[in-house]
């Protein structure tokens, strides 16, 4: 514990990065690194929370504005979750995945 | 000059400096959803408005486009969770915040609500009534003193959407406010949707409603959309939910103010269910129709 | 109690009640009435967890998010009225939260997007310049001391679950087909932060996260990098710092006490 890299191996990596971070970001990546399309991502833009307008209504029944009477506790989660699953593989190792959001 | 450019002349602004007040032109609110938009197409625009809390934040794309967007339009702040109405102290904090959004962007019109959204140090998160009796008045007084002291600048006070009145309620509404008004020097945003609701709501001829506001001091106008719902009674009750056009009759109402106010920068305002820009451009043209059709001799006898 | 805190209470309790000294011009009950704040409240707080959540939402489906983000709102009212960054606290409401037990990845996932959020609004800061970096390398031997200051907007989590791979699914329109083959027992690390305007999320080797985790703190740069191929040797020292240059992660670095920029 406790170990320090020597400066040789430090000078040697921040060079390295310095000349991938020159080169074009797709060309950037290396192996088995991917990069999602990410253009049709919803919400992309996050909403000013604060605003001054009063609830929609109280008796539009059926609008996903109204404060729902459901119970969280009785209620099961109905989501994409259910296509998820879990199974036991090795962790990948060495993967540099990177995600990107599009800005406002 | 007339009386009411007299008193819309703001206060306690730097000594030597004269802050340029909203164009009595209409604006329209700024929305997340429209800001690269404005920027490629520089709509003719009066002004933008925003919401004061929305832009608390330490940096990001929020400030990159209001500071891209500030540079070419006249901007007015409208603040909706200081609870000036509230029982607790005014969160310094939260004026502070404000402060520094003010220093930072400079706008020509700084406007809160009468009602009150925290509580016991919990954010409502909602503009809540408040009783119009001497206790109220004296602490909605006193805060709105230490928020143009603190802001040194004069705020407008805007009138509430309400859905239910108080028991302990002394004082009409326009009598309430027009104190609240003389006491504190603080300017009225008429907000004409609001009237309009809380007439309905509550029984009231809206447009003595209007003629009853301390109109000399007004130096803004909201106007939105609202919902409509019924009580329990089966009577009308209309929510102000800024999720639809501006209604004729607000329209008529809005009108009828103009013809004594002349004259005033307009607000369309929109929070649910954004329409494409060009849709709320076009109910600000609207507005602006309306400003000009008054004539300018007319209304400057109607406040003087 | 006096009249605003049975106001304020009223509008939060989780059965509709109606505070006293209401009163209506046409006699008609109040509750109805007084129901359109409670609702403006309810929902106003629930909308902002959808807004900064949607991920999250989309694992659990709407109505069951809003059920759940509603129990939250009602326990955990904002403390403060800049509601940007409300949503502190959800992911740990999420863990002990029974009806989503199964779903173990479910909390982290909410930290992801708290983060997410959170490096959105987090301060500017421009990187440090490709130059002053290339001449660091002119004086190698003071580079072990040399300390690097973040972008403030950085965040990383370090998950026992595919958060990142999980997240990631979902960006496209459809999630479902991609979802199957994640193993979300494997785990994650994240690296969040704000390149420009773009939240950028990338799933980092944990010996990464380390190591960001070391700089963040100020540690220095050759006790960083030896940590990280302590944790693991096939940390890849490079890559990682190439991940930061090229994210505008880095914001400055000082060698023995002097700033550069």
């Amino acid at each position: 514990m406790n170990k320090t890299m020597n400066a040789a191996s430090l000078a040697l990596a921040l060079g390295a990065a310095m000349t991938m971070a020159a080169a074009p970001i797709h060309a950037a990546s290396h192996g088995g690194a991917m990069k999602a399309e990410t253009e049709k991502c919803f919400g992309v833009a996050l909403k000013g929370k604060n605003d001054c307008k009063a609830g929609a209504g109280t008796t539009c029944a059926g609008t996903s504005k109204m404060d729902h009477q459901g119970n969280a506790w009785s209620m099961v989660p109905k989501g994409t979750c259910e296509k998820t699953m879990s199974k036991t593989s090795p962790t990948g190792n060495g993967q540099l995945m990177e995600f990107k959001e599009k800005k406002a | 000059m007339t009386a009411r450019a007299d008193r819309l002349r703001p206060i306690g602004a730097v000594p030597g400096q004269k802050r340029r007040s909203l164009p009595e032109r209409a604006g329209i609110g700024l929305k997340p959803e429209h800001l690269q938009e404005i920027l490629d197409t520089a709509p003719d625009i009066g002004f933008f408005e925003i919401h004061a809390e929305n832009y608390m934040v330490d940096g990001g794309p929020f400030h990159h486009y209001l500071t891209r967007i500030r540079e070419r339009y006249p901007l007015s702040i409208h603040g909706v969770g200081l609870s000036i109405g509230g029982e607790d102290a005014l969160d310094e904090r939260h004026l502070d915040r404000l402060a520094v959004l003010l220093d930072r962007y400079q706008p020509e019109s700084f406007s809160e609500h009468l009602a009150w959204s925290s509580h016991g140090g919990t954010f409502l998160n909602d503009l809540l009534p408040v009783p119009y009796h001497a206790a109220t008045l004296a602490r909605v007084c006193e805060h709105i003193d230490r928020v143009q002291d603190r802001l040194k600048r004069r705020m407008l006070l805007e009138n509430p959407a309400t859905y239910v009145e108080f028991a302990a309620s002394t004082m009409a509404e326009p009598d309430f406010i027009g104190e609240v008004v003389r006491r504190s020097g603080c300017g009225l945003l008429l907000d004409v949707n609001n009237v309009y609701v809380s007439s309905i709501n509550h029984g009231r001829d809206q447009r003595a409603a209007v003629s009853a506001m301390p109109l000399a001091a007004v130096g803004q106008i909201h106007l939105a959309g609202f919902a409509e719902d019924t009580d329990a009674a089966g009577a009308s009750l209309l929510i102000d939910s800024h999720g639809a056009p501006v209604a004729e009759a607000v329209w008529d109402l809005y009108r009828y103010a103009l013809d004594r106010l002349g004259p005033m920068p307009t607000l369309i305002e929109r929070d649910n269910d954004i329409p494409p820009l060009p849709v709320l451009l076009a109910e600000a043209q609207q507005a602006e129709r309306i400003m000009k059709r008054l004539s300018p001799i007319a209304s400057r006898e109607a406040v003087a | 109690m006096n009249a605003r805190q049975a106001f304020a209470e009223a509008l939060l309790a989780a059965e509709p009640v109606c505070p006293p000294g209401l009163t209506t011009w046409n006699g008609s009950a109040p509750e109805k009435r007084f129901a359109v704040y409670r609702n403006t409240v309810t929902v106003g707080l629930v909308d902002a967890l959808a807004d900064s959540f949607p991920v999250t939402l989309q694992l659990v489906g709407e109505d069951f998010f809003r059920a759940m983000a509603r129990e939250f709102a009602r326990q955990t009212p904002p403390r403060s009225p800049v509601l940007a960054l409300y949503g502190d606290g959800f992911a740990e409401f999420i863990e002990a939260f029974p009806p989503v037990a199964a779903l173990s990845y479910l909390a982290d996932l909410a930290r992801l997007e708290l983060m997410r959020v959170q490096a959105w609004h987090a301060a500017d800061a421009a990187a440090v310049a490709a130059e002053t970096i290339v001449r660091l390398l002119d004086d190698a031997a003071a580079l072990p001391q040399a300390r690097f200051t973040l972008h403030p907007s950085v965040r990383l989590l370090r998950s026992r679950h595919a958060v990142v791979s999980l997240w990631a699914a979902h960006q496209s329109e459809a999630p479902s087909s991609s979802l199957a083959t994640i193993d979300t027992a494997s785990a994650e690390s994240a690296l969040v932060l704000r390149n420009g305007l773009e939240v950028e999320i990338s799933v980092i080797d944990e010996a990464a996260a380390i190591f960001i985790e070391l700089l963040q703190q100020g540690r220095a740069f050759g006790l960083a990098a030896g940590q990280a191929l302590d944790a693991d040797s096939r940390f890849d020292l490079a890559q990682t710092l190439g991940l930061l240059v090229r994210s505008g992660a880095l914001a400055d670095l000082t060698i023995s006490g002097s700033t550069t920029s």
